[in-house]
């Protein structure tokens, strides 16, 4: 089906409660409906079976006051007067391949109540508890529990409200006294409780679960994230538009590149402009080396979870490669900086090329190995097969993506359904699998590494030519984007707005994890203990990886006192000759 | 052997400090070659004893809600009943320190000591991570210890008698019983990985999971002296696997060659497979482990009565 013909069905499905009904692109439509007929809406969709919801965006249409003059900070008195009037927005975006429909709805700021939509979606449950705590909209039927921001956060302060300002907190704590530190009584009589995290050995990064045990059996599962909520969306409407490219990069340790590209992209759509096709080519280039060295790293941490720490260490050994390329061509392991709005900053030629082929002749072999691993070890089959079985069925309506969809059977790859960047030029063959359970999520990794290396040659061998980057303006013009790209995780959302000004007005991002939590707390029920790692690290949640210091404290020799403390820098190379030197020095 | 002699024995050599030096020096070679396996460096040699001092100098703390005398006698209680275990066996290719009929029986008994220590050490604190460890070390005991003592079972049958050291002699005479009985060293070797929570049997203390298991609650002397304890009944382990199965141990370089051998097949084991969840681990144990002894020890029983000797 056309995204046209697409877009034509849905505004059918939605038109007995649409208000009012406009395109805001060649792929996109947005309708306006009350508050009071999102659940018959989403209903209708939900059950014409019309893509899935895949980002739930909390809005506040208050301007920035008067777009106040460069570097004057607004006064706090303007903001709270424009805000008065001002509604909020709740825009519940659903896709299907490249066409997007947004249903939005505009709440009294007073007095913002709005039924949940989870009875009907339940993976809307974790966005709309977001969009309460930091909008301050009441989802009536959900929660209270916090879910991102902290346990002192103080009641009634919402953060991304445009007429909060940081001080306020600091006032609110000093004015009330703090709460009693009377512990939370976590387990009703008769039930064990077995809490994971937020420090726990399973975590890569701290994320909390509380799981109700009879024996090994699991028989309910809760979840608290945010404890490394950093504000970023908010930090985003105080930063220039090209600031944002820096700090969006440094929203994911592991997929850094991916976030700076959606964000990228979503910008020069809203400026209306193109990045040179060489540009797109290095991209697009870079995506696939980064989804390398995020799926082998995938693959070595599911084993440790496994137990099969002998494949957790061989994997992160042969990822050594791709990150060693990484540096080579970027001159960074992590946040590559490859992106400019408008373009990339550097090319790959050369002696560069010639180490990325030879990196992938390295990998592929591997790869064709790990493969093997996965699909006929039968110590690590036991562990997977039949394990987490998350059916087509229920992966297709609970919207989750990437190669946790594609191994429950579910055709959803925007790289093929809405080819951005340079996709067109280098088409992607989707890896799907109907396993649906965890041994098919290793097969889908472990055949998309392959692909990615196969995309990854065929773009160096048909690198366009041309500029690497196109001048952008430092005002963007007047509007909303949304962006959407397929991380190592799925896809990966980005709306944008802009108030015509030097900053954005709103950046929202909902990363793959987000969507993808559905699938875990709907299937860790009735898992024995053992596997809930698994089937966790199973969507592969986004873990911040440490990029390497390369500062080296000398300490002082002895005998002279030299100068104490005095630093070197070390590149790369030098720190790696450097441990090889000193394991060898030292006795093993 | 009596006087100074005896206390010299318990006390140096081959009991005692010996045993201690020597289940280190195995611990730093299990640890080396499953690194090695690995593609990782691996420690250094003196790495296990470095643990071992640093545990024993660190601040033992006992958590609320224990019985601090069972929290802190328990892992002396293990440790003690592991370095009991070694006199009973052919350490170093020696005779025993100590002998009677039926010490195969009370060896194993020791032996079995450490896991049920471990077990209620866990149960003794209110940490869920120990609980369940301790739950899963207790379930893997009663899966594995069948089996474990049948299959140590077939040689005392062979040989006639149930003194370690008369076997030990019996197995020097005769063809290797790796060879006349096959099962038997499969079910004690695995048998012996299962017992110690080695890798694809460490259910019990898997980290992702369950932390640390039963002993998460350990720091200091207590969980060096569990640790210490473990290392001692993988030394005693495979000299008593070596004794029975691969033809006695008539003199130390026999010792050291056999027992090292297998340290490399079962270090080799460790590194081949993916984690065994508990209730894989029992089925696994009940349904081949206990069954391939039992099928060992009747073949060999009515061998016996007809009047074949293997």
């Amino acid at each position: 089906m056309s995204t046209a013909m697409s877009l034509e069905t849905v505004t059918g499905l939605v038109k007995p409660w649409a208000v009012s009904t406009a395109a805001s692109g060649p792929e996109r439509i947005d309708v306006e409906v009350r508050a009071e007929d999102i659940i018959p809406a989403v209903t209708a969709i939900t059950r014409a079976r019309w893509g899935y919801l895949s980002a739930i965006t909390g809005l506040d249409y208050t301007a920035p006051a008067a777009a106040p003059a460069e570097g004057a900070a607004p006064t706090e008195g303007a903001v709270t007067q424009a805000a008065a009037s001002q509604p909020l927005g709740l825009l519940y975006h659903f896709c299907r391949d490249a066409s997007v429909l947004t249903l939005r709805v505009k709440l009294p700021r007073e007095n913002p109540v709005i039924a949940s939509v989870s009875p009907v979606l339940p993976s809307a449950i974790l966005q709309e508890r977001e969009v309460a705590e930091i909008f301050g909209i009441q989802v009536t039927g959900i929660t209270k529990d916090r879910l991102l921001l902290s346990d002192d956060w103080p009641e009634g302060l919402y953060p991304l409200r445009k007429d909060y300002t940081p001080d306020m907190v600091q006032k609110i704590r000093e004015s009330t006294p703090p709460p009693s530190g009377a512990p939370e009584a976590h387990e009703k009589a008769g039930t064990f409780v077995v809490p994971i995290g937020p420090q726990h050995p399973a975590l890569k990064e701290p994320a909390h679960f509380d799981l109700t045990v009879d024996g090994e059996i699991v028989t309910g599962v809760t979840v608290r994230l945010g404890y490394v909520h950093r504000g970023i969306e908010k930090a985003a409407e105080n930063r220039s538009w090209i600031q944002n490219l820096y700090l969006v990069e440094r929203i994911c340790g592991i997929c850094s590149h991916i976030h700076a590209t959606a964000y990228a992209l979503g910008v020069e759509k809203l400026a209306g402009i193109a990045a040179p096709p060489r540009a797109e080519a290095i991209r697009v280039l870079f995506a696939e080396m980064e989804r390398i060295h995020s799926h082998l790293l995938w693959l070595g941490v599911a084993a440790h979870e496994a137990g099969f720490d002998t494949l957790f260490m061989f994997s992160w050994r042969d990822r050594e490669t791709i990150m060693n390329l990484l540096d080579e061509v970027s001159g960074n392991r992590v946040n590559y900086s490859v992106n400019l709005l408008g373009g990339v900053k550097f090319d790959v030629d050369g002696p560069r090329r010639d180490a990325i082929l030879k990196g992938m002749d390295f990998l592929e072999g591997r790869i064709q190995h790990y493969l093997e691993v996965v699909t006929r070890d039968e110590s690590f089959l036991r562990r997977t097969r039949a394990v987490g079985t998350f059916p087509t069925e229920t992966a297709d309506l609970l919207g989750v993506v990437g190669p946790t969809a594609r191994a429950s059977g579910v055709r959803r790859d925007l790289r093929v359904d809405a080819p951005y960047s340079a996709y067109h030029q280098f088409p992607v063959t989707p890896v799907v699998d109907d396993g649906c359970d965890l041994a098919a999520r290793f097969v889908v990794r472990t055949k998309e590494l392959s692909e990615s290396c196969r995309l990854v040659r065929a773009i160096l061998d048909a690198l366009p030519p041309g500029d690497l980057s196109v001048p952008i303006p430092r005002r963007i013009p007047e509007g909303e984007a949304i962006s959407r790209v397929e991380a190592p995780r799925g896809e990966l959302f980005y709306y944008l707005r802009s108030g015509g000004g030097a900053k954005p007005e709103r950046v929202k991002v909902r990363t793959p994890s987000l969507a993808n939590w559905a699938y875990v707390l709907s299937v860790a029920a009735g898992h024995r203990l053992a596997d809930i790692p698994m089937i966790v690290v199973g969507i592969d949640p986004c873990f911040s990886c440490n990029d390497r210091a390369v500062e080296v404290r000398r300490l002082p020799t002895g005998g002279a006192p030299g100068q104490e403390g005095s630093s070197e820098r070390m590149s790369w190379e030098e720190l790696v000759r450097y441990g090889i030197r000193f394991y060898g020095e030292t006795e093993l | 052997m009596n006087g100074w002699l005896a206390v010299l024995a318990y006390v140096i050599f081959p009991g005692g400090l010996f045993l201690v030096v020597g289940s280190l020096a195995y611990e730093y070679v299990d640890r080396k070659l499953v690194a090695r396996f690995q593609n990782r460096v691996g420690p250094r040699w003196f790495q296990p004893l470095a643990d071992f001092v640093k545990l024993l100098v660190k601040e033992e703390i006992v958590p609320e809600g224990v019985s601090p005398a069972l929290f802190i006698w328990l892992p002396a209680v293990a440790l003690g009943a592991a370095l009991t275990a070694g006199l009973y066996v052919p350490l170093a290719g020696l005779a025993p320190t100590w002998s009677f009929r039926g010490d195969l029986v009370a060896t194993v008994y020791l032996l079995m000591m450490m896991t049920l220590c471990i077990g209620l050490a866990g149960a003794n604190t209110t940490d869920r991570f120990s609980i369940i460890g301790a739950v899963r070390a207790l379930t893997q005991l009663f899966s594995y210890e069948a089996p474990f003592l049948l299959a140590l079972l077939g040689p005392a049958v062979a040989a006639g008698t149930w003194r370690i050291a008369d076997v030990n002699t019996y197995a020097q005479g005769h063809l290797w019983m790796i060879v006349s009985q096959p099962l038997g060293f499969v079910v004690a070797l695995i048998g012996l990985m299962g017992k110690l929570e080695l890798p694809p049997f460490d259910a019990p203390e898997a980290e992702t999971e369950i932390v640390s298991g039963a002993l998460t609650e350990y720091s200091g002397r207590g969980l060096a002296f569990f640790r210490l304890g473990r290392d001692i009944e993988l030394f005693i382990g495979l000299t008593l696997i070596s004794a029975f199965y691969l033809g006695g141990l008539a003199n130390p370089l026999q010792f050291l060659v056999k027992t090292l051998a297998l340290l490399v097949v079962t270090a080799g084991l460790q590194s081949l497979f993916a984690r065994l969840r508990i209730d894989q681990t029992v089925g696994l144990w009940w349904r081949l482990g206990a069954l391939a002894a039992l099928v060992q020890l009747l073949v060999l029983i009515v061998l016996k009565s007809v009047g074949v000797h293997v």
